[in-house]
C-alpha cells in the first residue's frame, strides 16, 4: 500500500504533503506508486479533484472524519478526508499495491493516456503485495479506523501547529519535527 | 544595566537539560541530531511544542491581573494612529479574529481527547467525538456553551435571534460583565467603543473557521444591574442563510 | 463610620481626583482643592525631611562582629567617617514616611502614600477606627480600575467610572 498525504487550507492552498508507504506485514515505509514517473502529480490532481466531493459531504456529515470519500479507479486510488474545526482539509490517497495476477502487464509509459491501458508496471511493488487486511482492502471496516487514528493523531499535531504564536493559518507547514510526527503516525497505523 | 539581565537568563535557559521522566513520547537521540543538522533549534530541554501536551492541566489557572495588564496593553497598541472609534474596533476585532481560528481547534481537540472525562460538560454525555456544526442553531450552541466557557469558565448569558423580520441573519449573544471590560471605564468622549470587540473578533473567527461566513459587533446594552452589560451581534452572510434553506429542506440538523 | 472625602495626589503634587462621599466638611472651590493638594505635598516633603535620623552607634552595638565597631574608631582608617554617615533610619531599607495623620476636633485627615509616590488623602470623623482597612481597599480599587484601565494616563486627573463606582459601593456596603 502506498500513501499520499496533503493538508489543504480552507482555500485549497496545500499546507504540507508527504508520500509514504506502508509499514505493516513487512513493507519498509517507502512510498511504490503505480505510475511512479506521473505519481508525483497524478496524486496532487486526484486529490485535488476530490475536493468537490469533499465539499458536497461536508455539509451532510458533520463529524470530523468522513472516511472514503472519492476513488479513482484508473489508478485505483482510494481517498480519504478529515475536515479540522477550522475549516484545514487532510486528505489521504492510498492505493493498495498489484496483485500478483494483474503484474504481469508490462511497459511502463509518461503519457497520461497511455496510463490507462498500461494499468500495471513491473515494479517493485508487484511482488511486495502484502496480505494484511488494511493493504488488501481499501474500504474495508478495518482500513477505515485504521486511518482514523491516523488522521486523529496527526489532528493533534496539527493543532500543536496551529498554537504556534509564529503561526499563521494558511503557512506551509515546514517544521522538521511536524514531518517527523506524522511519518510516525503512518508507521504506526498504515 | 542590561548585561546581567541578560546573562540571567541565558543561565536560567541552560539550568534545564534534564528532561521530564514521565513523558512517554521522548524522542529518541537520533531525532535530536536529525533535527540540528536541518538548522533547527531545539530548546535546550529538547522540548518542542510537539512534547507538550495540549490540556490543560486540572486547576491551571492564570492571573486576571496578568490579562488585565496584557488587555489594557493591547488596546493601547491597538490605539496608535487610529482614525477614529471604528477603526478601533476593527483593529481590535483583527486582533481576536486568528485567536478565533485557534480555538475552534484547540475545542474540538479537547472535547474529543477528554469525552469521556466531563471538563468540557458539553451536553452530550456519549464518548463519541462532538459534530461539526453544520447549521447556525449548533454553531451558536457552540459559542454561547463550550467557547465561552473554554474563554470564562462559564457559558454566555443569553442567545437570541432578531425579531424584526428584515434581518433574520442576526442573533444576539449577550455577555452581562465581560471578562475583558472588568477594569476599563471608557471615556465619555468614547462612549460608543466597547474593548469585547476583541471577543466579537474571536466569535467571528469561530464562524468563519467552521464555514459561516458573519461580521460580529460588540455592543453596550447596560442596565441597572449589569453595567457592562455587552451584545454582540452575529450578522450571517447570505450565502450561509442560502446554505442554511437548502440544508433544512435536506433535513441535515 | 463616617468618611466625608477622599483626594488623590500624584507624585507631582498635582490634584488628580476628589470626591465627596458624606456631607460634614465645608465646600471649597476647585481652585481650593488644587492649592490644598499643593500645599499638602510640600508639608509632606518637608515633614520627611525633618524625620530625626538615629545616630548609628546605636545601630552598631546591635552588630553581632565586635570588630566591625572597632573598625571606626581605629586611628589612622584611610575612609574617615562623614557626618553624614553617623546617623541613618532605624531601617535604612524604609524611606522616612512623612506626614500620616492630621487631626482636628472634627475631622481626621489619614494620608497614605503609595511606592510611586501617589498619595491617598482620607477625611474621616476623628472617633473613627480601622481607617487601615479603608485606605488598603482604595488603595486596592485604585490599582484595579485606574491603573488596570486602558484609557488612565499616568498622573492624569482619574475620570474612572468603574472606580467610581466600586468606591462608593464599597463605602455604601460599609455604612
Amino acid at each position: 500500500m502506498s500513501y499520499y498525504f496533503t493538508i489543504l487550507s480552507p482555500t485549497d492552498v496545500p499546507l504540507f504533503n508527504i508520500a509514504f508507504g506502508t509499514s505493516k506485514s513487512g513493507g519498509d515505509g517507502i512510498a511504490r506508486f503505480r505510475f511512479p514517473d506521473t505519481a508525483q502529480y497524478m496524486n496532487q490532481f486526484i486529490i485535488h479533484s476530490s475536493l468537490d466531493i469533499v465539499e458536497e459531504a461536508q455539509w451532510m456529515n458533520g463529524n470530523l472524519y468522513l472516511k472514503h470519500v472519492d476513488t479513482y479507479p484508473p489508478a485505483s486510488a482510494y481517498i480519504s478526508a478529515f475536515l479540522a474545526p477550522s475549516g484545514a482539509r487532510f486528505l489521504l490517497l492510498h492505493q493498495p499495491p498489484q496483485l500478483p495476477s494483474t503484474a504481469t502487464g508490462s511497459g511502463s509509459s509518461s503519457l497520461l493516456g497511455a496510463g490507462f491501458s498500461a494499468s500495471a508496471l513491473g515494479g517493485g511493488s508487484s511482488s511486495r503485495a502484502s496480505s494484511s487486511s488494511i493493504a488488501a482492502n481499501p474500504t474495508s471496516p478495518q482500513t477505515e479506523e485504521a486511518v482514523r487514528q491516523f488522521m486523529n493523531e496527526v489532528y493533534e499535531v496539527y493543532v500543536k501547529t496551529v498554537m504556534s504564536p509564529f503561526y499563521r493559518q494558511g503557512m506551509e507547514i515546514k517544521s522538521p519535527v511536524f514531518r517527523t510526527r506524522v511519518t510516525a503516525a503512518g508507521r504506526k497505523w498504515l | 544595566m542590561t548585561q546581567p539581565r541578560h546573562s540571567a537568563m541565558l543561565s536560567i535557559s541552560n539550568t534545564n537539560p534534564i528532561p521530564i521522566a514521565n513523558d512517554k513520547q521522548q524522542p529518541p537521540s537520533t531525532q535530536i541530531q536529525n533535527l540540528a543538522s536541518t538548522g533547527l533549534r531545539v530548546p535546550s530541554n529538547r522540548k518542542t511544542i510537539y512534547d507538550r501536551h495540549l490540556n490543560r492541566t486540572r486547576n491551571a489557572e492564570l492571573s486576571r491581573a496578568g490579562f488585565a495588564f496584557l488587555f489594557a496593553e493591547m488596546v493601547t497598541y491597538a490605539q496608535r494612529r487610529v482614525t477614529g472609534i471604528q477603526d478601533l474596533e476593527r483593529r481590535l476585532n483583527e486582533q481576536g479574529y486568528p485567536l478565533g481560528l485557534r480555538l475552534l481547534d484547540l475545542l474540538y481537540y479537547r472535547t474529543m481527547s477528554s469525552s469521556t472525562s466531563s471538563s468540557l460538560s458539553s451536553s452530550s454525555t456519549s464518548a463519541a467525538p462532538p459534530n461539526r456544526p453544520l447549521r447556525i442553531l449548533p454553531l451558536l450552541h457552540l459559542i454561547h456553551g463550550p467557547l465561552w466557557r473554554l474563554l470564562f469558565n462559564r457559558p454566555a448569558d443569553a442567545l437570541e435571534h432578531s425579531v424584526s423580520p428584515d434581518t433574520p441573519n442576526e442573533y444576539m449573544i449577550t455577555d452581562n460583565d465581560p471578562l475583558v471590560n472588568t477594569y476599563i471605564s471608557v471615556p465619555k468622549e468614547m462612549s460608543m467603543l466597547n474593548c469585547a470587540a476583541f471577543v466579537a473578533g474571536i466569535i467571528e473567527g469561530v464562524c468563519d473557521g467552521c464555514g459561516f461566513e458573519a461580521k460580529v459587533t460588540a455592543h453596550n446594552q447596560p442596565t441597572e444591574m449589569w453595567p457592562g452589560r455587552t451584545v454582540f451581534l452575529v450578522r450571517f452572510g447570505e450565502s450561509v442563510m442560502e446554505r442554511e434553506k437548502v440544508l433544512e429542506r435536506a433535513g441535515v440538523k | 463610620m463616617t468618611v466625608f472625602s477622599l483626594i488623590i495626589i500624584n507624585k507631582a503634587g498635582g490634584l488628580i481626583y476628589q470626591r465627596e462621599f458624606q456631607p460634614g466638611l465645608r465646600k471649597l472651590s476647585t481652585n481650593d482643592y488644587l492649592v490644598l493638594a499643593g500645599t499638602f505635598h510640600g508639608v509632606h516633603a518637608i515633614t520627611r525631611s525633618i524625620t530625626p535620623k538615629l545616630p548609628v552607634a546605636a545601630a552598631t552595638t546591635t552588630a553581632s562582629t565586635p570588630t566591625s565597631s572597632n573598625v571606626p574608631s581605629t586611628p589612622g582608617t584611610p575612609t574617615p567617617i562623614t557626618p553624614a554617615s553617623t546617623h541613618s533610619f532605624p531601617n535604612p531599607g524604609v524611606p522616612a514616611t512623612g506626614l500620616e495623620s492630621l487631626e482636628t476636633d472634627k475631622f481626621r485627615l489619614t494620608c497614605f502614600q503609595t511606592l510611586t509616590g501617589t498619595k491617598f488623602l482620607l477625611f474621616t470623623d476623628p472617633m473613627m477606627t480601622s481607617i487601615d482597612t479603608v485606605i488598603s481597599k482604595i488603595y486596592e480599587l485604585y490599582s484595579d480600575y485606574v491603573m488596570k484601565n486602558p484609557f488612565y494616563q499616568l498622573e492624569m486627573p482619574v475620570r474612572c467610572e468603574a472606580f467610581d463606582r466600586h468606591l462608593m459601593g464599597w463605602l455604601r456596603g460599609r455604612t
